[in-house]
């Protein structure tokens, strides 16, 4: 159980606030450099309630609901995170500290309420899966984009919207799951609305897709995402609910004393 | 019996109060079996139903769980149900029970609340509260080898430090395995059978006391903890009669503890000293010797989902001599200091729904060991079923070879709700 939880990490921060789009078209690492912001930074902070579906493919379903804070230390740089677990039963008023690093690893705690129990969390490995879900702990608190080489290949259209694809390689390999990643990143927004990972040999492993964006407090927001392993059939969406920016987050919500006794707002 | 029944009502009574009121009820149904791998070797007569008894477990658990919360307030209440099916009894069990309040730079915490200190992963120095090795050498889930305290906690915060004060008026010993239980264990007063045990009074003198300085220094949490109160498993002392009285002598414990991320993982460093007030020449064979307890841990992510962790401790009796010369015949002959290492692995599979883990520690120089397999699916969110090995093994009169014909294989079912 315990290291069961140490997948449960950081936030889905699926969201994004609006990028101007330029007259002339940017170059690939100006492209995902804005995305990174516009995804994982936009407002000094944000909550949402989430709902993660996990979805096998025979249609065994498991669902993960948590309340997500997360404030800006520094943009593009530092972050906090906090969260609240509300179920399945087994993780329920588990909670998750996350101190995010750009450069190095995280702090990670975690707070097991059946033993009153704080405890650091190895944070080592930003592939592993997310509360079992097909999202891993970085695409969930964002991959650096200076990790990666970036490509302007062309321009393309997703449901409608225009968008750049852009081909990223990882500068050191085995430092990412992938080992080449095409991203389809709405023009407007700055918002990733598709994702492809490839593996090794060529062959494709899990595609991205934004399925929902609703714009927030004048911040675009990914509301509804899907990851799926097209080599398993298993997928996972995460709905988010409730999203709010700027609600002056005190910073002593990213301890150990919020860890022991969190918000009541946070519990609801 | 007459208390189950009681808790029953109350099951039904906050039931309904809480419909009314709308307010979330949890808990979980769980049976829970465990059965003898080995027999003891031989049992003296008091722990004769050990010898006799297949199962060491065999019981099914009902818990119902209540907290409300207001923007200043909460309140948590968890109450259990057991049938235990070996004895064929039923008892109940409040098992946490207690108000929290929160003022802006202080939060307080007052009723039966289970308290953990330290970073030691089974390896307990600075966390002195009470524990449940029945439980634990049982198979029953890890969160019961922890025990509430009736105890009032305080805790300020300072720019960026905390400060705990806990007062527990109403001493709670560890639950040890004893003369006409389940559990065959080292026991070297067995020949004689008539026993009482006092209990610490809950004079005012008597309230045990703990002091938890903490912040975060440089990125690491660093801990200093202060208690004063007893040991929580008894001494015992042969009176005329004859008769043996088991008791709770003085302690104090004074420690530090250290963790943070370093090496690609989870440092871990804690120590202590325990001061054994009324034993403090290590003359009192019935009576534990002060000791320095020390302990190091490193745990690490080797590859997505799995992950290893291992731990070394250390304690080191201060009056080695004293102990020797004084320690009766048939009493464990202790080195001076006990070595203990300590390994656990944790891989996850299927999405994180089935979990396989080994949990072993072994005593280089004393012999004994414990290990621990355990695989645990989440069958559906709501459904979990776990099954694993507690194995013991080592010299008859070391901590954990005394245990050796508990060894069991458990099961556990739970729904969740």
């Amino acid at each position: 159980m315990k290291r069961m939880l140490c997948g449960w990490i950081v936030g889905l921060t699926m969201v994004a606030g609006a990028a101007t789009a330029p007259a002339q078209a940017p170059g690939g690492e100006e492209i995902m450099r804005r995305s990174h912001l516009a995804m994982y930074y936009p407002g000094e902070d944000m909550r949402a309630r989430i709902t993660m579906r996990l979805v096998s493919r025979d249609g065994g379903e498991r669902v993960r609901e948590m309340t997500m804070t997360r404030r800006t230390v520094k943009a593009g740089g530092e972050q906090r995170y906090f969260i609240f677990f509300h179920r399945p039963p087994d993780v329920r008023d588990l909670a998750f500290l996350v101190w995010k690093y750009p450069g190095r690893d995280d702090d990670r705690w975690l707070y097991v309420p059946a033993l009153k129990l704080v405890r650091r969390i190895a944070a080592s490995d930003k592939h592993t899966s997310f509360v079992g879900s097909d999202f891993s702990y970085e695409d969930v608190s964002g991959r650096e984009p200076e990790d990666d080489a970036h490509k302007l290949l062309r321009d393309d259209t997703v449901v409608g919207r225009d968008a750049w694809v852009v081909e990223s390689v990882p500068r050191e390999s085995g430092s990412a799951d992938f080992s080449r990643k095409l991203s389809w990143i709405d023009k407007a927004t700055g918002l990733p609305l598709k994702e492809e990972y490839y593996d090794r040999r060529g062959d494709q492993v899990r595609v991205f897709t934004a399925e929902e964006l609703k714009e927030v407090q004048g911040f675009w927001t990914v509301t509804r995402r899907v990851m799926k392993n097209v080599q398993s059939g298993h997928r996972s969406e995460a709905v988010l609910a409730d999203v709010r920016y700027n609600q002056k987050l005190s910073p002593d919500l990213f301890s150990e004393r919020a860890l022991r006794a969190p918000p009541v707002e946070l519990t609801r | 019996m007459k208390r189950g029944l009681f808790v029953l009502v109350s099951f039904f009574a906050v039931a309904r109060v809480s419909a009314a009121a709308e307010l979330p009820i949890h808990g979980f149904l769980q049976a829970a079996s465990a059965y003898r791998l080995t027999r003891p070797a031989a049992c003296p007569r008091p722990q004769r139903l050990a010898c006799a008894e297949d199962f060491v477990l065999g019981e099914g658990r009902a818990r119902l769980e209540l907290s409300p919360r207001g923007d200043r307030w909460s309140l948590m209440t968890k109450g259990e149900l057991t049938w235990d099916a070996v004895g064929g009894e039923v008892d109940g069990e409040l098992r946490e029970g207690y108000l929290d309040l929160k003022f802006p730079a202080l939060d307080v915490r007052a009723g039966r609340q289970v308290i953990t200190w330290g970073v030691g992963d089974l390896v307990f120095i600075t966390d002195v509260f009470p524990r449940d090795w029945v439980a634990f050498i049982s198979g029953l889930p890890l969160e019961y080898l922890k025990k509430g305290s009736d105890a009032v906690s305080a805790t300020g915060h300072w720019a960026g430090t905390s400060l705990q004060v806990v007062l527990i008026p109403r001493f709670e010993a560890d639950t040890l395995p004893a003369a006409g239980g389940r559990l065959a264990f080292h026991d070297p007063m067995a020949a004689i059978e008539r026993r009482r045990t006092d209990d610490p009074s809950p004079a005012l003198e008597r309230t045990e006391a703990g002091l938890r300085l903490f912040g975060n220094i440089g990125g690491w949490d660093a801990s200093l903890y202060a208690y004063r109160g007893f040991f929580h498993s008894p001494a015992g002392e042969p009176e005329p009669g004859p008769r043996l009285r088991l008791f709770f002598p003085p302690l104090s414990v004074y420690g530090a503890s250290v963790q943070g991320a370093a090496l690609g993982g989870v440092v871990s460093v804690e120590a202590g000293y325990y001061d054994s007030r009324s034993d403090r020449s290590g003359g009192n064979p019935a009576v534990e010797n002060s000791s320095g307890r020390l302990l190091a841990g490193y745990q690490r992510e080797l590859v997505p989902d799995l992950t290893a962790s291992g731990q070394y401790s250390v304690q080191v009796m201060q009056d080695h001599d004293a102990y020797m010369s004084a320690r009766g015949p048939g009493m464990a002959k202790r080195a001076e200091a006990r070595h203990v290492l300590t390994l656990r692995l944790t891989q996850l599979l299927l999405h994180q729904t089935l979990r396989l883990g080994l949990f072993a520690l072994a005593s280089p120089n004393e012999g004994d060991w414990y290990a621990g397999p355990e695989a645990r699916y989440q069958i559906t969110d709501a459904f979990s079923a776990t099954l694993g090995v507690n194995a013991f093994g080592g010299p008859r009169r070391t901590e954990y070879g005394q245990f050796e014909g508990n060894s069991n294989v458990y099961a556990v079912a739970r729904y969740a709700f």
